[in-house]
């Protein structure tokens, strides 16, 4: 029963948001009449909380282990504790667009009722709302119902959610995932609402700022989650694959990121107004073309979601429509667009533009990356994929380049260029010490290789360029804009990482029994194959090793496990994880032998975790640029 | 012309040249980094390079796993050809016979030497092309 009123509440919400829009519709055509736009924000409003309760309704449903309904019957289990009773609605396909649209309404909801009753864009982008929100409601329940019922008589037992999906950083990895792709909604429709408008007089910059900074923080975190549960849930010790459904998450983050960078320029200095609405709507068309990407089953990914041609269809040609939709409008109004076209060399505006052109580049690249092996394979039948070797190769040219616009860019003033003079003191020393540096990386691990040293040499650019700066702020009491500094460190920590972390980490893979003792190299003097054990879980079998290392002079203990899950009979490797400032020890258990004895996998990996931390630092910036007085 | 004029189409060339340019990189970097993937008949029909890294996709054989310490040995089949792989290291949790895998590695002397193994994190999971095939069979 409560299945069918939850339901029914969301096919309301599509009546709803229909009566809006055909309502508005109806009205352009005629004469506007002052309650026009009162009645359609209640009607949004209400469109809003029918979701909201939907969904609500569906979330007691997963907890009350109703099976009769298909969706919950074939991912969760009365097993399972509540926390993955209800995180198992966004384990596949037909609960994760029901969180995607419940966070596309409060997203929606809560931006159009910040604006002001008489400002002269709300109803635009209401309209612009709902038809965005209905369009997702609409594949919801006609292609990918959640809803759906076992008919006559629904199943005893679930089916359980995938054990390598019961891992807390999984389980907030969509939703702030997802808060962040969606959230770029604002920025998309209050840009097509501003342009439809047609007076440009006004500014809008303000009005999206913070909304699109926060989504930009969401976006950031769930990548970073998602890398971080890949790296020690999944045993391959990597954290970042290039996979195609990583790309597409990636895409819509550079956009971001140069839309929050050219924002700046767009609103102080009045140049690259055009760029900076245009990059606005391509967030979301990006991150539509992921939804469609991961969906529909076009690309084969360890992400993708089960394969049906007609939700492929229904995304491809929804997403296809919107973006058509606002980029044509886009283009009716360009002639009219005024942007001040002065921009001067060396000023702050010449090198935000300088920003947006490399994280062009870099979506581009992707973009190709993504979508070449689909075109070969279209044409020639042939079956391609584009793996790391390509990305590595088109990112580190770039990456330098953006490290030496960042060293240079840090004295930059708004609308002044800067004297050569002042230029060479800021790039001698930074620069002198990342070479000096290098010098003795190399010296110190022996190891070379270009792409990885390029890395090396751009992060540390940026980190020193900042202690200058910072230098100069303590002493010199120069002016640092902290949120601003804080983000580019974590850029640079983000370079030197992975570079670091790509020549250092190696992999030994060992055969042992226990009992037995091995020594693995100069580092890992011993390791030893104490015990091994079987233990007993609430909803699984573990196999637990005993393993100690000695690991540079220090004592480490590990504890590798093997857990095979009850319901769905799957087994998955936890790997142990020893961590220290500089690297990390990963010792995964692999499988036992005819003679009885393991084999295991020891990885270790250096800098990783200085990969989320610098994560962090950029979300901390940004933090740090809401919440100071006066951005824009 | 209009000096203006002149100005803005100098600009469109140059700009016209530079994406040239990068787009032609960007290709010549992206044929030489791809991986082709091949079904074990097509990789035993195709003349190979050594050198030249593929992806194998199929399932692996029922009752072919071999285990040296860490090296693992199996067929891998497409219901029609099979290829015998080897492998140095841990495979992932969804490797076991009768299930689907794709192989990233080099085809040497008739025997596929894997660098990287990777199953689905699905346990149904079988690479979309050998759907095909058992349609087929």
């Amino acid at each position: 029963m409560i299945g069918e009123i939850s339901h029914f509440l969301s096919l309301s919400a599509v009546v709803l948001l229909s009566l809006v829009l055909i309502f508005n519709l109806f009205f352009s055509l005629n004469k506007f009449h002052p309650n026009q736009l009162i009645l359609s924000m209640r009607l949004f409003n209400q469109a809003c909380w029918l979701v909201f309760i939907s969904f609500g309704m569906y979330v007691y449903l997963a907890i009350s282990d109703d099976f009769s309904i298909a969706y919950i019957a074939s991912h969760s289990n009365s097993q399972l504790p509540i926390f993955y009773k209800v995180t198992s609605i966004w384990s596949a396909h037909e609960g994760s667009m029901f969180l995607w649209i419940v966070f596309l309404t409060a997203w929606s909801i809560l931006f159009i009722n910040s604006l002001d009753k008489d400002h002269p864009l709300k109803k635009l982008t209401l309209l612009m709302l709902s038809l965005v929100i209905l369009g997702f409601l609409l594949f919801l329940l006609l292609t990918s119902n959640p809803f759906e019922r076992i008919l006559p008589f629904g199943v005893i037992e679930g089916a359980d959610i995938n054990p390598v999906l019961q891992d807390p950083a999984l389980a907030i990895h969509p939703p702030m995932l997802y808060l962040g792709y969606v959230g770029f909604v604002i920025s998309f429709s209050f840009i097509t609402a501003y342009l439809l408008n047609g007076d440009f007089e006004l500014l809008w910059e303000k009005d999206i700022k913070n909304w699109s900074f926060v989504a930009w923080i969401f976006l950031t975190i769930g990548i970073a989650l998602g890398s971080w549960w890949a790296y020690y849930e999944l045993g391959w010790g990597g954290y970042w694959f290039w996979d195609p459904v990583e790309n597409v998450a990636l895409m819509p983050w550079l956009a971001a990121t140069a839309f929050m960078h050219s924002l700046f320029a767009s609103s102080k200095s009045n140049v690259l107004k055009t760029w900076t609405m245009f990059l606005g709507i391509l967030i979301f068309a990006l991150s539509l073309f992921g939804a469609f990407i991961v969906r529909s089953g076009i690309i084969d990914s360890v992400h993708s979601f089960a394969n049906d041609p007609k939700r492929g269809l229904y995304l491809l040609g929804f997403s296809g429509l919107i973006t058509l939709l606002a980029l044509s409008i886009f283009a009716y109004r360009l002639p009219a667009l005024n942007s001040s076209k002065l921009v001067v060399t060396g000023s702050k505006e010449s090198f935000l533009s300088m920003n947006n052109i490399l994280m062009v580049t870099s979506i581009f690249s992707i973009f190709l990356g993504v979508t070449y092996p689909l075109i070969i394979e279209s044409i020639s039948g042939e079956k391609v994929s584009i793996g790391p070797p390509y990305y590595n190769t088109i990112f580190s040219p770039l990456i330098l380049i953006a490290a030496v616009f960042i060293m240079i860019s840090v004295d930059a003033l708004w609308q002044r260029s800067m004297s050569l003079r002042a230029l060479f003191v800021t790039v001698t020393a930074p620069t002198l010490l990342s070479l000096l540096s290098m010098y003795l990386i190399w010296r110190a691990t022996a190891v070379f290789s270009i792409l990885a040293y390029i890395g090396i040499f751009s992060g540390l650019l940026i980190l020193f360029s900042y202690l200058f700066r910072t230098i100069n702020n303590v002493f010199n009491k120069k002016y640092i804009n902290k949120g601003s500094a804080v983000a580019h460190v974590g850029l640079g920590l983000l370079f030197f990482a992975v570079s670091m972390n790509s020549i250092l980490s190696y992999e030994k893979n060992l055969n042992l029994a226990p009992g037995q003792s091995i020594s693995v190299n100069e580092s890992v003097q011993e390791f030893s194959f104490d015990d091994i054990r079987v233990l007993k879980a609430s909803n699984h079998d573990v196999i637990s090793a005993e393993i100690s290392l000695m690991h540079d002079d220090r004592e480490i203990f590990l504890n590798p496990q093997k857990r095979q899950y009850a319901t769905r009979g799957q087994i998955t490797s936890e790997s142990a994880i020893h961590a220290s400032v500089l690297k990390d020890t990963y010792l995964t258990i692999g499988d036992k032998l005819e003679n009885g004895s393991w084999t295991f996998s020891l990885k270790i990996n250096y800098f990783i975790k200085w990969i989320w931390f610098s994560a962090a630092l950029m979300v901390l910036g940004m933090l740090l640029t809401i919440f100071k007085k006066k951005v824009l | 012309m209009l000096q203006a004029r002149k100005n803005r189409l100098w600009k469109l060339i140059v700009i016209l040249f530079l994406s040239a340019g990068g787009i032609a990189l960007i290709l010549f970097s992206l044929n030489s980094k791809l991986d082709l993937f091949y079904t074990p008949s097509e990789m035993l029909q195709a003349e190979l390079k050594s050198g030249y890294r593929i992806k194998l996709g199929g399932m692996v054989k029922n009752g072919s796993i071999k285990r040296d310490g860490t090296i693992i040995k199996f067929q891998v089949t497409d219901f029609v050809k099979e290829v015998p792989v080897t492998f140095d290291g841990i495979p992932p949790d969804l490797f076991k016979e009768d299930s689907g895998i794709v192989a990233l590695g080099y085809f040497i002397n008739g025997m596929f030497e894997a660098e990287e193994i990777f199953a689905k994190h699905d346990e149904n999971y079988m690479p979309p092309e050998l759907y095909m095939e058992e349609d087929k069979v």
